[in-house]
């Protein structure tokens, strides 16, 4: 699904990813932990195309150059990146705008627009199976939101998309242990052969819910150490420094 | 154009004018007129607009239109809302029909032979228009009539003469108890650019609500300078908002006097100023009156070369106490070469009061592109949802939601079609 190949990027001339690489075949779980500022939502935003980096290596998805492709066509492909700082966008309605990037992406993979009434049926159902109160749905995209109902509104997003390849950046941090269960709900629901995701977070916790084939540090813009899902528990316990 | 414009205006009061003392007020204030000139860029009022400069840039010679046309052809009616209809065509009354209120509370002439005309404004543009007014509405809204239905004000220009220089103006008084939606919908038709130089009068009585909203759909070289002012009495409300598109040059100057307490003032607008074009709105808000209120929002996106402006005043008089006024204006530039220029103001002489004000300009959020596009969409889509969410943030505050959701529409309309 995605082969990351000594990726490295820069900004203003900083190096943060720094030789980079990773594997993660269809259906599979991958998840990343790593200290503060060691280039976790740096990895995810290159891999969505957000401009501004110089970077050098290579990555596939789907045995094809990702950077061949630009922001919303990497979406349409059925990349879908979870922001772990959901953006407010005033005056926009959140079910509108859920519609807009629906349909676009269902356009561009030729099928046919959902109408108001058809989507309407279709998020709420949505809405609904992840016990996400509809409510969000005719308020201004993310605006005065608490934290918890970004997150929940980006896996409602992603439960809408059905992505092949997902990336979650710190979607559970912050969360209570109800909210919690939704995004490893939206996460298990979708999870089949399929589907890959790669999950950035900072806790043990959410692992408990959403079983990972295997688990990366992060450190220094590289992956210091791979293991499987008990990997997460003994980070919880000696920490980064350790490794 | 100024010499060209002394003997257009001689045979235009002796053309039109049939009551002498009309004829004089005309003169006298044509006469002032000619000391002043057009204003330009010297005044502190015009310093972001040079009128005179304008002007002169856009039109050799003002010519004006002597003659009512009974017919024409127009079909642009608002289908959205139904509503009371007046028509002026070629800045003449032509007809209206009043039907969804009780006729006997509403009052109604047309003022082409100036009844109760008395002038108003002292800005040069304002005594043109008092020298060179053809028609307009004299309007009175009787005590505790709330009106049913919004009143539009079809203002037409069409028929391609070469007629261009049009004044009219626009007097309601709406009296203790009684409540009035009006829709000022200005068009040209006409290939040939006009200059529109309306002044508009309203009177608020005790306990009154007027909703009073502009929209233009002129031409690319068009230029509109809309002068209002308000009086406002114990209690009633006032709601303002321009929506802010069409013609080269729009310039919206409002005067709001908040005469006695618990009067309240609402002026809001969106521009969106695509190409070459200058829009202006300027403001001055009077607390005259203990407990009065006032609200200012004003947003615009500024493109290719365009520049709009927003020169806003508050002023707190000494007896208004526990007073509110607050003010924003925000824009958007979306390339180098566009302008957006700011004057706020407050001038409080009061010491119990809350007032507050803030101006901002920037361009369109990086990251909020990188986020819609995340999720499908492409540049142009992602730029156009951030430029309609950031007007109709400023169109939410319209209280009316069938002319909310026209305007919104408007909105929708304009940013999609834009290339
Ligand atoms: N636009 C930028 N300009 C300069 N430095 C940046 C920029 N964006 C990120 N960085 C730096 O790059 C480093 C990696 O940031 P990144 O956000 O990827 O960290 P992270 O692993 O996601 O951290 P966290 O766990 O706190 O979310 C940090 O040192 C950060 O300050
Ligand atoms: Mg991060």
């Amino acid at each position: 699904m995605l082969k990351i190949n000594n990726l490295k990027a820069k900004i203003d001339n900083k190096l943060i990813l720094n030789g980079l690489n990773l594997n993660i075949k269809s259906g599979e779980i991958h998840a990343i932990m790593g200290p503060n500022g060691s280039g976790k939502s740096t990895l995810a935003n290159v891999l969505s195309g957000k401009k501004g980096y110089k970077i050098s290596g290579s990555v596939l998805y789907e045995d094809k150059d990702l950077f061949k492709l630009d922001i919303e066509e990497r979406a349409q492909k059925g990349l879908f990146l979870a922001f772990q700082y959901p953006l407010e966008i005033p005056g926009v309605n959140t079910s509108n705008f859920l519609k807009t990037s629906l349909n676009a992406i269902r356009k561009s993979n030729g099928k046919k627009q959902l109408d108001a009434l058809e989507f309407l049926k279709v998020v709420k159902s949505k809405a609904a199976a992840l016990k996400i109160d509809e409510k969000i749905l005719n308020r201004q995209l993310n605006v005065g939101f608490s934290g918890g109902e970004k997150k929940k509104n980006e896996i409602l997003q992603m439960s809408l998309h059905e992505p092949k390849m997902a990336i979650l950046d710190e979607t559970d941090s912050g969360l209570d242990i109800d909210a919690l269960k939704i995004v490893a709900d939206g996460v298990n629901t979708l999870r089949d052969k399929k589907r890959s995701f790669l999950i950035i977070t900072h806790y043990q916790r959410l692992l408990d819910y959403i079983k990972p084939d295997f688990v990366h540090v992060l450190m220094k813009g590289k992956i210091a150490k791979t293991g499987c899902s008990e990997l997460a528990n003994e980070l919880e316990k000696v920490g980064y420094e350790n490794i | 154009m100024i010499d060209n414009l002394k003997s257009t205006f001689e045979n235009f009061n002796k053309n039109i004018t049939t009551k002498n003392t009309i004829s004089k007020i005309r003169q006298d204030n044509f006469d002032k007129f000619l000391s002043s000139g057009f204003p330009n860029k010297k005044l502190e009022d015009w310093k972001f607009s040079d009128f005179k400069k304008i002007i002169s840039q856009n039109f050799k010679n003002l010519k004006i239109n002597l003659k009512d046309k009974k017919k024409f052809s127009f079909d642009n009616h608002i289908k959205e809302f139904t509503h009371n209809k007046i028509f002026f065509l070629n800045g003449f009354y032509n007809k209206h029909s009043f039907k969804y209120e009780d006729d006997k509370k509403i009052i109604f002439s047309n003022l082409k032979n100036g009844p109760a005309y008395e002038p108003k404004g002292n800005n040069s543009l304002n005594l043109l228009n008092n020298a060179f007014f053809t028609d307009g509405l004299l309007l009175y809204v009787k005590k505790g009539y709330k009106c049913k239905k919004p009143l539009v004000v079809y203002n037409i220009f069409e028929g391609n003469n070469k007629n261009n220089f049009f004044n009219q103006k626009l007097i309601v008084n709406i009296e203790e108890n009684s409540e009035l939606n009006i829709l000022v919908y200005t068009i040209n038709l006409n290939s040939n650019p006009i200059f529109l130089n309306t002044s508009n009068f309203f009177l608020l009585e005790k306990n009154s609500l007027l909703k009073l909203f502009y929209l233009n759909e002129l031409s690319k070289k068009d230029l509109n300078y809309n002068f209002t002012e308000t009086k406002i009495l114990e209690n009633a409300n006032f709601e303002n908002f321009i929506l802010s598109y069409s013609s080269s040059f729009f310039k919206n100057e409002i005067n709001c006097d908040l005469k006695e307490k618990y009067s309240s003032g609402f002026i809001n607008g969106a521009i969106f100023a695509k190409k070459n074009q200058h829009h202006e709105i300027k403001t001055k808000v009077n607390h005259f009156g203990e407990t009065t209120k006032s609200y200012q929002k004003i947003k615009s996106i500024v493109d290719k070369n365009s520049k709009t402006i927003f020169q806003g005043k508050i002023y707190v008089d000494q007896k208004a106490q526990k007073t509110n006024g607050y003010q924003l204006s925000k824009a958007i530039l979306l390339d180098k070469e566009s302008e957006f220029d700011s004057k706020p103001e407050l001038e409080i002489y009061a010491d119990d009061v809350k007032c507050s004000h803030g101006s901002t300009s920037g361009n369109l959020d990086e990251n909020s592109i990188f986020y819609l596009m995340s999720r499908g969409l492409s540049e142009k889509q992602a730029k156009n949802i951030l430029i309609k969410g950031f007007l109709s943030d400023a169109v939410e505050t319209i209280t009316n939601m069938e002319i909310r959701d026209y305007f919104l529409k408007k909105i929708e309309k304009n940013v999609n079609e834009y290339k």
